[in-house]
């Protein structure tokens, strides 16, 4: 077997009384789109957070192309190559478009400039660099953070409903960008709500129900499974 | 703009190193407690300004640099100016032994932390009386160093401004940023905040070391509440938040302001004179938190260089 993009097993996470994240393990091979879904409060941001380090996991171990991450800080495993972004969007407000890509780089400040510009062309933002990033639409703060988490160049990809709050055409244009870094050979892991957005996407899909993964599979067949179905409208 | 500017700015800095040759003996006191308090306003903005990491004990450092430079001089013999470089030096130290404890704090929990650092060392100095005289303070030697002292005083805070300005447009000065910005962002995008800083920390007590070593000197006399005054940390971050914070600018205008306005406006109404500074850190924090140039800044969308 390959090495796996990244290899979760056994995670857990509690806050206080609440199990968040119980028990959870999964894997997720290079090159591929997946989705985790679950109902409100089911811990996915949770388990976002446990893999980026920006939580600290109570059991379990996480694996990076086969290196464990576990334990190291935010900051370290960013480094290694795994972005995200926030359900809650999280720019840098009173930085300027173009600098919240910038902050990410160091070296050689040209080829930043022309990365950062790049990447704000890919997303149409350009006319926009010298804004304050919070001073831009919702959506388009959303773009701003996706592409300042692709500054680094990263090959695991946490995106944490990435639909939400963006309208169609700016939804189209994200999705798209998705797919061109799937074929670029990176991995993708992204929570969402937006069944269609499941569907038109990703490969496999995780199911997450108060923090214990129920069911894993096609998009089609997670719709039929009875435990999935059960979770979101049973109680 | 920018060549009027640095017209202007080579004029004002011209006046201010003839001026001793025909200005007052009060004026040029007064000139070289601006200078202090310039040098100490723009180290605050470096720390807290621009990582948000408001510390309200600053004066620690340059009450650390004032008893090591005092020391120095009075107990080792040591000419003023290596005294205050090391004055400089201990400060840092002092920024790195903290600072990397305290710099995992947030919000509050900072800023207390800093105020109980700054009375532990009162506290300290005035239990180690061999070394410091205690409470009784520590006289160094008679010497008229007043001029000398202001151009160094003067050099310093030009230094601490020119270091702002380096800081504020590089992309280190933004790494700084994203961490008032959004902390938690900036780590998951790579940036080593802890590092960050603690850098920022370092650069901001150097120059508060040297200030303190320097005016040690200069009065010729310090004990324990001369240096460690609560008071002049807080007249730091006031003349930073009526300026700017996070500006180049912002600490000097405030700087000038504020020390103005206090010698020529309040010391004739002294019972006022506490009333009036009080009301304006009510004014400044309710009606413009940005201070002046922040302010300036909105409005014209003028970049932080000012
Ligand atoms: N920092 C925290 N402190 C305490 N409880 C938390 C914390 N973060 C999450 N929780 C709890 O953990 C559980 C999982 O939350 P999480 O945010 O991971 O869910 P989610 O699946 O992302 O939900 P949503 O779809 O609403 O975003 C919830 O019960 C939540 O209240
Ligand atoms: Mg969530």
């Amino acid at each position: 077997m390959a090495t796996a993009a990244l290899e979760i097993e056994g995670l857990r996470k509690s806050f206080g009384g609440v199990l968040a994240v119980n028990g959870v393990s999964l894997r997720l091979e290079p090159g591929r789109i997946y989705g985790l879904i679950g109902p409100n409060g089911s811990g996915k941001t949770t388990l976002f957070n446990c893999i980026t380090g920006l939580e600290r996991r109570d059991e379990g171990r996480v694996f990076f192309n086969g290196q464990p991450i576990d334990g190291l800080k935010p900051y370290q495993i960013a480094r290694q190559g795994i972005g995200r972004t926030f359900q809650v969007i999280r720019v840098f407000p009173e930085l300027t478009a173009l600098e919240n890509l910038l902050v990410v780089t160091q070296g050689d400040r040209a080829a930043a400039m022309e990365r950062a510009l790049e990447l704000l062309r890919f997303v149409k933002l350009e006319g926009l660099k010298g804004e304050f990033a919070g001073n831009l639409s919702y959506g388009q703060q959303k773009l701003v953070e996706f592409v300042r988490m692709l500054m680094r160049d990263p090959s695991l990809i946490l995106l944490d409903e990435p639909a939400a709050g963006v309208n169609r055409t700016l939804l189209n244009d994200l999705l798209d960008a998705v797919r061109r870094l799937r074929d670029q050979g990176k991995t993708v892991l992204l929570v969402e709500h937006d069944m269609k957005v499941v569907m038109g996407l990703c490969e496999t899909v995780f199911v997450l129900d108060h923090g214990e993964k129920i069911a894993e599979g096609s998009p089609g067949a997670i719709q039929m499974d009875e435990r999935v179905i059960e979770a979101y409208f049973g109680r | 703009m920018t060549r009027a500017f640095l017209g202007a700015l080579g004029v004002a800095l011209a006046a201010l190193a003839l001026y001793p040759f025909f200005g007052t003996g009060y004026g040029v006191r007064a000139t070289l407690q601006i200078f202090m308090w310039i040098a100490l306003a723009g180290s605050w903005n470096l720390i807290s300004g621009l990582t948000g990491y408001v510390s309200f004990g600053h004066v620690a450092f340059f009450g650390a640099g004032a008893y090591a430079g005092a020391i120095l001089v009075a107990k080792v013999g040591w000419s003023w100016p290596a005294a205050s470089l090391v004055g400089g030096v201990a400060a840092c130290v002092l920024a790195l032994v903290i600072g990397y404890p305290c710099l995992r704090l947030k919000g509050p929990y900072f800023a207390i932390a800093m105020l109980g650092l700054n009375e532990v060392l009162r506290a300290l100095v005035s239990y180690f009386e061999g070394l410091t005289g205690g409470g009784s303070g520590l006289s160094l030697p008679t010497l008229d160093a007043t001029i000398p002292i202001y151009y160094v005083m003067g050099v310093l805070a030009a230094a601490v401004t020119l270091l702002t300005y380096l800081i504020i447009t590089s992309r280190f000065g933004l790494r700084l940023m994203t961490i008032r910005e959004d902390e938690v962002a900036a780590e998951a995008l790579g940036i080593d905040t802890a590092r960050h800083k603690l850098y920022a920390f370092l650069l901001s007590a150097a120059g508060p070391g040297i200030a303190g070593a320097l005016t040690a000197r200069d009065q010729g006399y310090i004990e324990p509440i001369s240096v460690f005054p609560l008071a002049m940390t807080i007249t730091m971050i006031v003349m930073v938040l009526f300026g700017g914070k996070g500006t180049v600018w912002g600490p000097v205008l405030g700087a000038v302001v504020l020390f103005v306005s206090q010698e020529f406006v309040w010391a004739r109404f002294p019972y006022l004179h506490q009333l009036l500074f009080g009301a304006i850190i009510v004014a400044v924090v309710l009606l413009m938190p940005r201070g002046v140039l922040g302010i300036l800044q909105m409005k014209y969308r003028l970049p932080r260089t000012i």
